[in-house]
């Protein structure tokens, strides 16, 4: 039997596709203006991968921020269920789950089955986002993947407001203007970042194992911060940023079964 | 152009009556007696006395005296066309964006001369001190007086005897600023009305608890709210009767307010003013009813028409709104069970320190009864800072995990 799972996000969207339960190949793409194309590229991309036809999926379900627009999935189930559902196949021990995507980020905590128990997810703001991530890697002038890296040179951690990403970047031009370096300058949006999330993941109880799952998962500086605060080592899969496409397609192999 | 967006729904809710009588509802007379009361407010016809939640309006009713309630005029204003300038027209003035939409709604509209001249204004100390700031500064902009009525926090025989000689003074002040003079035989027959409606409320209420739910999400919002202003009136006893005749022939027919009811949901503090989507959705995605709203409650006895002060008074101490966070909280948990509810949303209304400051304390309350709370970050009245999108995420994935659950009960 063979399942897929697609999950839109703000920033990039990823497909996974199952064959019997097991991964048989995944892909990651950039999202565009259009979610329903992005879905179609991401699906094709892991079609190709899988060397099979869209024909041969049985079962499709969506997920992310541009679920309800994905125009041949069959259901679609929220972010939060399908992270819980993903990091549970990957990490059967997980308790809790800090998922930081593109434009959200949200603490989850779950059962032994994968069944979210409660949530909280951040409010009206894009701090603490892969999108915060962004702005400020383009204001510092510094590639997205080696902001975490840079981060770690820091000898102390700049001031940086965690309440808003607009003014956390008007505050990053005025550091860098006095002559702050920009190694310390990330390290003190990571520490605002870390600061969001650790607040997100106490309203729902922390409780291990702890698992992070989305993009910013990839920037080692972010994970030290917040493994800091929070006391325990987090787990990240291989790659943590399919971990929602794949609880869509885990669910659609459920879903499929019970017809 | 108030006064004609009155008009219009009036003549509208009674000429689709007119033209099929089946779809009259409970809902539509509603709308139609706030219609008509719109109307009264803004035909510059009655002596009008705004008020904000706790003054007793069956008092104004009694003494021929039109209750402009502050926090209902101001919804009633976001749904007109004009709605998004008011706002404007606040922040430009110096209202900071992130306080209350009600009173920033209020404030904007009073600005442009958009809502009518009272006699006189009447605030409550509680249940806010930002809505006792918009009245002080209404009062400013109508160059009129400020009655504030003082009340306390705790129920207690003290307590409630300076309460009904202060809501003396209230009448007397209101009588002083109209020349309406209070009958005593008036008044009386106000606190038979209101005991009437008390009751019918209390049976609607019954009927609500039922498993299923003859109510839908839709029909008792704002109702706790709302139905006050006609405290005291025969139109509240006939409003209520209307909803209790409605409930009562769904049962009768087996017929649950949403079909295949299979969540049950507390609506937290105040509704979403304003159109949107998210009660159909959760209706028609989840089969999920808000089967209770926190403020449809009775907590008052029926009030001795022979000595209404006292009634009154202990009326608007036991209010949810007034009092400690744990007095409110015990409020929410009876009601939980009441009702057997599956979860409880609470929209946090954007702005409002006295709704959303007991967030965490009635979080862990009902988590031990084992009811979730999603607490959202809404501004309830106005829609510029409205991202559906968001919402819906949210509260799709609250349904998610309701359904993963057993129930509480």
């Amino acid at each position: 039997m063979i399942v897929a799972g697609v999950d839109v996000g703000s920033l990039s969207g990823e497909t996974v596709i199952l064959r019997d339960g097991e991964i048989l190949s995944y892909s990651i793409v950039r999202t565009g203006a259009d979610s329903a194309l992005t879905a179609k590229k991401a699906t094709d991309e892991a079609l190709k991968n899988a060397d099979i036809s869209f024909q041969d999926i049985e079962y499709i379900i969506a997920t992310g921020y541009g679920r309800v627009i994905v125009p041949f999935a069959n259901e679609n189930i929220t972010e939060i269920s399908c992270h819980a559902k993903g990091a549970n196949y990957l990490f059967p021990t997980v308790r809790t789950i800090l998922d930081m995507g593109g434009q959200d980020c949200k603490a989850i905590r779950c059962n032994e089955a994968g069944k979210v128990t409660n949530f909280a997810m951040n409010d009206k703001c894009a701090a603490g986002t892969g999108r915060f991530c962004e702005v400020m890697a383009d204001v510092l002038g510094i590639p997205l993947e080696d902001i975490g890296k840079t981060s770690l040179e820091a000898k102390k951690d700049a001031m940086i407001s965690s309440a808003c990403a607009v003014f956390a970047k008007s505050e990053a031009v005025s550091l860098l203007r006095s002559g702050v370096p920009k190694s310390e300058i990330l390290s003190g949006v990571h520490e605002a970042i870390a600061s969001r999330v650790f607040a997100l993941l106490q309203r729902v109880g922390i409780e291990s194992d702890f698992v992070i799952s989305g993009g910013i998962a990839k920037n080692i500086g972010v994970i030290k911060k917040v493994a800091e605060k929070v006391g325990l080592k987090p787990l990240i899969s291989e790659e943590p940023q399919i971990v929602g496409a794949l609880g869509a397609a885990l669910f659609a192999k459920e879903r499929y079964k019970k017809g | 152009m108030i006064l004609q967006h009155f008009e219009n729904q009036e003549s509208g809710i009674m000429n689709a009556i007119r033209e099929n009588p089946e779809s009259a509802s409970p809902r539509k007379k509603l709308a139609l007696e706030t219609a008509r009361l719109g109307k009264r407010l803004y035909s510059n016809t009655d002596d009008l006395v705004w008020a904000g939640p706790l003054i007793p309006f069956d008092l104004l009713n009694a003494m021929d005296v039109t209750p402009a309630f502050a926090e209902f005029i101001a919804s009633i204003l976001v749904s007109t066309d004009a709605g998004p300038l008011f706002f404007e027209n606040a922040e430009q003035a110096g209202y900071a964006s992130d306080t209350c939409g009600y009173h920033r709604m209020l404030m904007g509209s009073a600005l442009k001369g958009m809502i009518p001249t009272p006699k006189l204004l009447i605030s409550a100390m509680s249940p806010c001190t930002g809505g006792l700031a918009a009245m002080e500064n209404l009062a400013r902009v109508f160059k009129k007086d400020l009655f504030i009525l003082h009340i306390p926090q705790k129920e207690s025989d003290h307590g409630v005897r300076i309460l009904a000689d202060h809501i003396r003074d209230m009448a007397e002040s209101v009588s002083s600023h109209t020349g309406k003079v209070l009958d005593n035989d008036r008044l009386r027959k106000a606190m038979e009305n209101t005991n009437k409606t008390r009751e019918i409320l209390s049976d609607i209420y019954t009927l609500a608890q039922q498993v299923p739910s003859p109510v839908n999400g839709r029909d008792l919002s704002n109702f706790g709210i709302v139905l006050p202003l006609f405290f005291g009136t025969e139109v509240g006893i006939e409003i209520a009767q209307a909803f209790y005749d409605e409930l009562k022939s769904r049962i009768k027919a087996n017929r649950s307010g949403v079909p295949g009811e299979r969540i049950r949901l507390m609506w937290l503090q105040n509704r979403i003013q304003f159109k949107n989507n998210l009660v159909k959705m959760l209706e028609k995605e989840f089969n999920a009813s808000i089967v209770v709203d926190e403020l449809n409650v009775i907590t008052w006895d029926p009030i001795d028409p022979e000595d209404p002060y006292i009634g009154l008074a202990r009326r608007s101490i036991s209010s949810p709104l007034n009092g400690t966070v744990e007095r409110r909280v015990k409020q929410i948990v009876k009601l939980a069970e009441a009702y057997k509810i599956d979860g409880a949303i609470n929209p946090c209304h954007w702005g409002c320190r006295q709704g959303t400051g007991a967030r965490g304390l009635i979080d862990s309350r009902m988590k031990e009864i084992g009811v979730p709370v999603l607490n959202l970050e809404v501004d309830c009245v106005d829609p510029r800072n409205f991202a559906e999108g968001q919402l819906i995420t949210r509260i799709e994935a609250f349904m998610e995990m309701i359904e993963s659950r057993p129930s509480p009960w």
